[in-house]
């Protein structure tokens, strides 16, 4: 599956209702880094409320700068949340179903990757 | 695919990683890729996904997918425009070959060995390569 493909669909519970868009796809890269990477793997999604994309990723980062533009899209992302990839249930064309009783994840990153 | 065969990867926990944590989008989208000796090959234009079924249930406790390889190529139109460009046109780099991910993703290959960099090469050869004084240095 592409990733675009992925990017934008409909988040919907179990019941149906539409819960937000999914804007991006959380990764991990197991262990530590050597020579090449080794396997990364999908660990959740992230989902906004209101939108079905998200550019800059403030709603999921600690920085403030530019403030103004911090601030309007950490209001237009409020209420963003990360589901992890154990709760999905299934992913369709244009729409991804969590299973009954998913937890909403804080969205925040643990740290913003950095030039090694 | 998820199948519920033998995971091929360990269940993993978000809210616990024990590995680096990115988002695809975010720090992988648009990218740069730089081969090993810092070459610019072309940029992350698509992610390929191993593991997700369109359509099919994901059985609980089903190995997670993986990221298989880079797109680029007629990847990014695609993205933009929407469709999707045939297997065989697109154009690949293996994960399996990337060595670092920062500002840019850095490969632990020439860029000589990649499909990517056929475009470049074929100019250099066939059209550089034929105006006088194309085939060497300046001097």
């Amino acid at each position: 599956m592409i990733l675009s493909d992925l990017l934008g669909s409909d988040a919907l519970e179990a019941g149906g209702r539409r819960v937000g868009g999914v804007v991006d796809v959380r990764l991990e890269i197991s262990g530590a880094p050597a020579q090449l990477l080794s396997a990364t793997v999908v660990t959740g999604l992230l989902v906004s409320p209101r939108t079905h994309f998200s550019t800059w990723g403030y709603e999921r980062r600690g920085e403030d700068g530019p403030v103004v533009i911090a601030r309007l899209q950490r209001w237009l992302h409020r209420g963003s949340f990360l589901v992890a990839w154990d709760d999905v249930e299934l992913v369709d064309e244009g729409r991804v179903v969590f299973r009954e009783g998913y937890e909403r994840l804080d969205p925040m990153l643990p740290q913003a990757p950095r030039e090694d | 695919m998820n199948d519920g065969s033998e995971p091929r990867m360990p269940r993993r926990d978000p809210r616990a990683p024990r590995g680096r944590v990115l988002d695809a989008h975010l720090h992988l989208l648009d990218r740069q890729v730089l081969d090993r000796d810092g070459t610019p090959v072309t940029t992350v234009d698509d992610l390929e996904l191993d593991g997700i079924e369109l359509g099919a249930r994901i059985e609980p406790g089903s190995p997670p997918p993986t990221v298989l390889a880079i797109l680029t190529g007629p990847q990014l139109l695609m993205r933009i425009l929407g469709g999707h460009a045939p297997p065989a046109r697109r154009i690949s780099i293996p994960w399996r070959l990337v060595a670092s991910v920062g500002t840019t993703v850095q490969l632990g290959v020439g860029a000589d060995s990649l499909d990517a960099s056929w475009v470049e090469r074929w100019v250099g050869r066939h059209i550089i390569g034929r105006i006088p004084g194309g085939r060497h240095d300046p001097e």
